[in-house]
């Protein structure tokens, strides 16, 4: 278990966002937010498409700076643009798409980009380089070209390009939705081996009920207001709410409603595979 | 690139065909070489060696011919909103037909239709710009893009990717009514099966190259040591069965869809209190 401070990485005071140019018909991006993530915290925001997450993401890292309200990165406002590079270092943002975020010609110079930018000495960037990589399990990629790495070992070389910078929280806005199962596995333990090992606070957009079960709490969006907040076996349990937004329980929870709304007696709260399958196996539960 | 040091085969020795409207499904790990073959089967690249034949003909042999094939194979890339490049949803979907020399009001009908069948209602949404739009509307603007050129065959690449459940759910209901209503070819390449296996008559699974299974869709999704084999995962609700069936539970196992499960489940509990 992650060891979770009650010590605030971010924290959102009644933020509100618009993006410009937007007509007076649509309501804001994000409407009145107030979030605080802890250090070592795992937090998944759930949302239909539109629902703000993406938004929210990028004012936690100052790529968007709220309209009104404040976001505080470490105890540090994002509006203060001297203290950016900072706040990015702190907060550091993985995309959904690998090919989008990948801008050297071998994985080592890729990793090392962020710390060129900042100017460190060569012998301290070569040390985090092969730190990270060695965390990560890519040392023996660090000659390759990146567009030869499978999406998994891509989406890995991004995530170590962050960690590169020490950040306190990573931020993932979809980081799976173009891998393949094996990648997409790969990545899920990467960052949870992060949060559990390392204590970094993770927070993570993600459409599948599954991943955001690894969660130690759940954030939900509907139009860019936070609607729930708890943790995975509230939430994802919670399929009066999730079905009223576009979204839906894990398959576990979805299969056990609609065995209950057969005569099957369940237990309430079923979330993972495990749980239905000894719920099932167990004893008589038709009426 | 063939002839260069950095040649590799993409696809190797890959034989199949799709029936008129059937529904398929194109599996394999990343890297697998599925976008590859996809582009192939309407003439956007050429076999090295081999050929593709579309309603007997063999695609590529002239130029004219391949105009026509790219009017009756309708083929949507991934992420195909990151290609939007008109002012309005209208011009956006008008562009195909245009190309095709209608006169504006044939276009605007062709438009208008295809907006109506990927289900988006708002008629104010036409002068609206394309990125106003929400990510599953998006989505669903390119697909009726190509809708517009009323093809025969619609080739799709990972189309849910980015969607939420609902806008997958959708999406993939639309494309099964299109096959099954209007008996419009479909063929899907994906890394999850989990929305699309039980709407599926056939399954294609490709590996580094290789068409390594194929077949109607219940007899390949049965073999499934070698589809875990390929780094493919069953969907969760397949996992479920073959796990309750080995605690002893006498469920079926082909069994790739929630409601379908349910029932099965049920009438085991049933059989079971005799």
């Amino acid at each position: 278990m992650a060891v979770v401070k009650a010590e605030p990485i971010i924290e959102a005071k009644k933020i509100y966002y618009s993006y410009a140019g937007e007509e007076e018909e649509f309501s804001p991006a994000l409407s009145d937010v107030d979030l605080k993530i802890n250090q070592g915290e795992y937090l998944t925001l759930l949302g239909a498409n539109g629902s703000g997450k993406t938004t929210l993401l990028k004012l936690l890292n100052a790529l968007l700076i709220p309209s009104q309200g404040e976001v505080l990165v470490k105890g540090i406002s994002t509006v203060e643009a001297e203290q950016l590079e900072l706040v990015r270092q702190t907060c550091g943002m993985i995309f959904q798409n690998p090919d989008n975020q990948i801008v050297a010609t071998t994985v080592e110079e890729d990793i090392a980009f962020g710390l060129e930018n900042l100017a460190l000495p060569s012998a301290e960037i070569r040390r985090r380089v092969d730190n990270v990589a060695s965390r990560l399990g890519l040392t023996h990629l660090l000659q390759h070209p990146p567009h030869r790495l499978s999406g998994g070992e891509k989406q890995r070389t991004a995530i170590a390009g962050i960690l590169a910078m020490q950040p306190a929280c990573i931020l993932m806005d979809e980081p799976t939705a173009m891998l393949d199962p094996a990648g997409r596995l790969e990545v899920l333990k990467t960052v949870k081996d992060l949060n559990k090992k390392e204590s970094l606070a993770i927070v993570h957009v993600t459409h599948s009920p599954a991943e955001a079960a690894e969660a130690d709490r759940i954030v939900v969006l509907e139009l860019g207001r936070i609607v729930a907040d708890g943790k995975p076996e509230e939430i994802l349990t919670n399929l009066k709410l999730l079905h009223k937004l576009g979204l839906e329980g894990t398959v576990a929870a979805e299969l056990a409603d609609l065995l209950r709304q057969e005569g099957l007696k369940l237990p309430a709260a079923i979330m993972s595979n495990r749980e239905l399958i000894e719920s099932l196996c167990s004893s008589e539960q038709i009426s | 690139m063939p002839g260069t040091p950095f040649a590799s085969d993409a696809l190797d020795n890959i034989t199949f065909s799709l029936g008129r409207g059937s529904f398929t499904l194109l599996i394999g790990p990343s890297g697998s070489g599925k976008t590859t073959l996809i582009q192939h089967l309407n003439g956007l690249l050429k076999p090295t060696s081999g050929a593709v034949y579309f309603d007997g003909k063999k695609i590529g042999a002239d130029k004219a011919a391949l105009l026509s094939l790219r009017r009756r194979i309708g083929l949507v890339f991934q992420m195909p909103e990151e290609q939007f490049f008109s002012e309005t949803v209208y011009d956006e979907i008008a562009y195909a037909p245009r190309n095709l020399g209608l006169d504006e009001n044939k276009v605007k009908e062709r438009v208008v239709k295809a907006v109506e069948r990927v289900g988006l209602e708002h008629k104010d949404l036409l002068d609206r710009h394309p990125f106003q739009l929400s990510a599953g509307q998006k989505r669903l603007v390119a697909f009726a893009a190509v809708l517009s050129i009323e093809p025969e065959v619609l080739i799709l690449d990972e189309p849910a990717a980015g969607l939420d459940p609902a806008g997958k759910q959708k999406l993939f209901n639309l494309l099964y009514g299109l096959n099954r209503s209007e008996e419009i070819t479909v063929l899907v390449s994906t890394h999850h099966l989990d929305e699309v296996a039980a709407l599926a008559d056939y399954l294609l699974a490709l590996k580094g190259g290789r068409l390594m299974m194929a077949g109607k869709a219940r007899e390949v999704l049965a073999r499934r040591t070698e589809l875990q084999g390929l780094g493919l995962a069953l969907p969760q609700v397949t996992e479920i069965m073959d796990q309750l069936s080995v605690r002893g539970l006498p469920v079926r196992k082909d069994i790739y869809s929630l409601s379908a499960a349910c029932e099965e489940i049920i009438r085991v509990k049933r059989a079971d209190q005799g």
